[in-house]
């Protein structure tokens, strides 16, 4: 379990804590975020996030695109257009299916962009992650032709979390967390917790 | 279950971040799981919601430990839910105790009656123990079929017998031993028990013998067990009973999933994909036609129709021959008309591939392939004059990383003075003993079935992975822990190193 000052410490990369809302709620009291967040009101909305800015160092390695395609992984990212990115498994059965609608919507409120938006989701359990699960996987959201899903090796998906600082020690313990970014070379739009996505797209918006 | 209101429409739901969830995806079960126990993905807790945790009072409210990483973390104390607080946590996400639920739970438009039906159904889930539980005993059984190596099998039970008796002993002496945070939450103090459940005869009678067996003596799960033929009657007798039938040791797991049934992989067939993987990466340099050799046994039949499906339209042309007998005429039936530039693959156990040797010094084909389970650790067997040119399909880990893993086994194997047979089958049977022991130290009091398998389902990867295999990993829905393979070479010491990357079909 990590608290904020762990955290902090095991950031290798320049993190610069731009929003941070309920953070205690967020990193002392997550176990227990079912029956431990604040006394509320009736209906109040707090859905917990934290943003960060980063800069990653972007690991060379080969990922395999549902399509079976192996290709760059750099080059993937770097193709041009703005990069909106998450970590999934198909197996998941909470967070994942949580951050796939989000990015179901987020297609489809940015389908009439005229500048397209790359949507991108890396799996964390490749080896059960085939292609072909993956592809199912893609069908059962909504995935259209500007959200590519991945896998690969073992190592390669490893080394694409620890570039993003979101691995975790197993898939079993990963975390929600949306990445984006406005073009190569710029910093990276951290998003961790809840985000819904009417939030995504106003950061997504809002990217520089 | 499939998230259908009683009105037959799909149920609806809206999370805190305002994502809508319809039909399967909003059902309680997707997160909160069969069991009704709850489950935990990344920093996320999903809390037990049976009757007994819900509604309970204080006093005979059972505990669960809803975050095995973090001992500490057991489920609140909280005023039992009434119907009207149920309503409130399933409509608004405001708990009884008036605090908001996590984001990730979805608020529902349920109707009175339909919470009422909810309430109903979490009353009768999960509320008795499953069968196999003693007042003081529970209850295991593992499962040995007929025609086993009788060492592998003295090895499998002189291990399962010492880990029992060692567990058993543990728990009643508190003294003296270093124990884990979570060993110190209160339970029930229960020995564990272990019978043997020995089939005889043949596959289609094993049924009636494991129902006769399980009807004198229920258990709660099936642990390990070892079959060098098919395991099928037993996958479909657990599936029946709802027993969880934890890692067996067979070459041919079923091939259709069940909830019940973990398995290591999927033994032969594995093998049979990650050859034709290896084949059909080659492009243009693969052989034209791959000559497979098997005997007509459950085993043979099942690696050689995978390979076949494998390699259909892939330009590869597969000829299936089988081996019925050790005699020259059977060898040279089988073996005959293979030429230099065609694959062969050699479906056969150590005795049969040095009969072959005996008509073959020297390999027909340039590219010839064996099998990694069927050999069964027998390397040093296989004749010296085929060792530079042949291949193994080999399902487990090599080398460094390989004394690594199995590092404990031998020191445990070593310190109870229970002789090593065969590494890779003992070290499934040691990853398996292990796991139930932390299983079970998670599950605390709540002795389920169902939860059992969720727990597995979400746990194996967690554990330190003392078997053969590179690294074992489930989740929810998966039944094969390890998924895949390496063409592994003979070095000239003799010993295996792989040739290519772990390979995953």
């Amino acid at each position: 379990m990590y608290s904020l000052q762990q955290y902090l410490k095991s950031t290798t990369q320049k993190v610069v804590i731009a929003a941070l809302i309920s953070v205690s709620t967020f990193f002392f009291a997550t176990p227990l975020l079912a029956a431990e967040s604040a006394e509320v009101e009736e209906g109040s909305p707090a859905p917990d996030f934290i943003r960060t800015i980063a800069d990653y160092k972007l690991p060379d390695v080969e990922v395999t695109r549902k399509d079976d395609k192996k290709l760059k992984f750099i080059k993937e990212l770097d193709d041009g257009r703005p990069v909106i990115m998450n970590f999934i498994f198909a197996s998941c059965s909470a967070i994942c299916p949580m951050l796939s609608h989000v990015f179901s919507q987020v297609q489809t409120k940015l389908a009439k962009d005229s500048q397209k938006v790359h949507l991108m989701s890396i799996s964390i359990d490749p080896e059960s992650d085939t292609p072909t699960i993956l592809s199912e996987y893609a069908k059962k959201f909504g995935a259209g032709s500007d959200w590519d899903f991945y896998t690969g090796t073992t190592e390669a998906s490893l080394a694409i979390q620890k570039a993003f600082n979101a691995f975790r020690g197993d898939k079993m313990n990963h975390s929600s967390v949306i990445f984006m970014r406005a073009a190569p070379g710029k910093s990276w739009v951290r998003l961790e917790g809840f985000v819904s996505p009417d939030v995504a797209i106003r950061e997504y918006r809002s990217l520089r | 279950m499939e998230g259908i209101l009683p009105s037959g429409k799909p149920l609806k739901g809206k999370r805190a971040n305002s994502v809508e969830v319809e039909g399967a995806a909003a059902a309680c079960e997707t997160c909160h799981r069969r069991s009704g126990m709850g489950s935990l993905e990344g920093n996320i807790v999903v809390t037990p919601i049976t009757g007994r945790f819900l509604f309970a009072n204080e006093n005979n409210r059972p505990i669960a430990l809803v975050d095995p990483r973090a001992p500490k973390n057991v489920s609140r104390a909280h005023s039992p839910y009434t119907q009207a607080s149920l309503a409130k946590a399933i409509r608004k996400g405001i708990n009884v105790g008036n605090r908001l639920l996590s984001p990730l739970m979805p608020h529902y438009d349920l109707s009175n009656a339909e919470v009422k039906a909810v309430m109903a159904y979490l009353r009768q889930l999960s509320a008795d123990l499953s069968p196999g539980v003693g007042e003081d005993t529970l209850h295991f059984a593992t499962v040995v079929t007929p025609g086993v190596d009788p060492k592998k099998q003295e090895a499998m039970l002189g291990m399962m017998q010492k880990a029992f008796t060692q567990r058993n002993a543990s728990q009643e002496d508190y003294s003296g031993r270093m124990r884990m945070p979570i060993d110190l939450l209160p339970r029930t103090l229960r020995n564990w028990q272990l019978t043997v459940w020995e089939l005889k005869g043949a596959p289609d009678t094993w049924a009636g013998q494991l129902a006769e067996k399980y009807r004198k003596e229920p258990v709660f799960a099936v642990i390990s067990g070892l079959s060098n033929t098919t395991w099928q009657p037993v996958h479909a007798f657990c599936q029946q009973e709802k027993i969880p039938c934890m890692l067996p040791s067979t070459t041919l797991p079923a091939t259709e999933t069940a909830f019940y049934s973990l398995y290591y992989s999927r033994g032969v067939a594995l093998e049979a994909d990650v050859l034709a993987k290896y084949l059909r990466d080659q492009g243009k340099n693969a052989p034209h036609r791959i000559v497979q050799v098997y005997r007509d046994d459950e085993v043979g039949r099942t690696a050689a129709k995978a390979l076949t499906e494998a390699l259909r339209d892939s330009g590869i042309q597969v000829e299936s021959r089988v081996l019925s007998g050790q005699d020259e005429p059977d060898l040279n039936v089988a073996m005959k008309d293979i030429a230099n530039e065609d694959g062969l693959m050699l479906w056969l156990r150590p005795a049969d591939l040095s009969a072959v040797s005996k008509i073959m010094p020297t390999l027909p084909a340039t590219r010839t392939f064996a099998s990694g389970f069927l050999e069964e650790e027998n390397y040093a067997s296989m004749p010296k004059a085929w060792q530079p040119q042949i291949r193994i399909v080999y399902p487990y880990e090599l080398g460094e990383k390989r004394q690594k893993n199995i590092v404990a086994l031998k020191k445990w194997l070593q310190s109870w003075n229970l002789p090593l047979v065969d590494e890779t089958f003992q070290s499934e049977v040691f990853f398996n003993l292990l796991f139930l022991t932390d299983l079970s130290s998670q599950m605390l009091d709540n002795l389920y079935r169902d939860y059992m398998v969720e727990r597995a389902e979400d746990m194996l990867s967690l554990g330190s992975n003392v078997s053969a295999y590179p690294h074992l990993s489930s989740a929810r829905g998966q039944r094969f822990a390890s998924k895949g393979a390496y063409i592994a070479r003979f070095a000239e010491n003799g010993k295996l190193v792989a040739e290519t990357n772990w390979i995953v079909p």
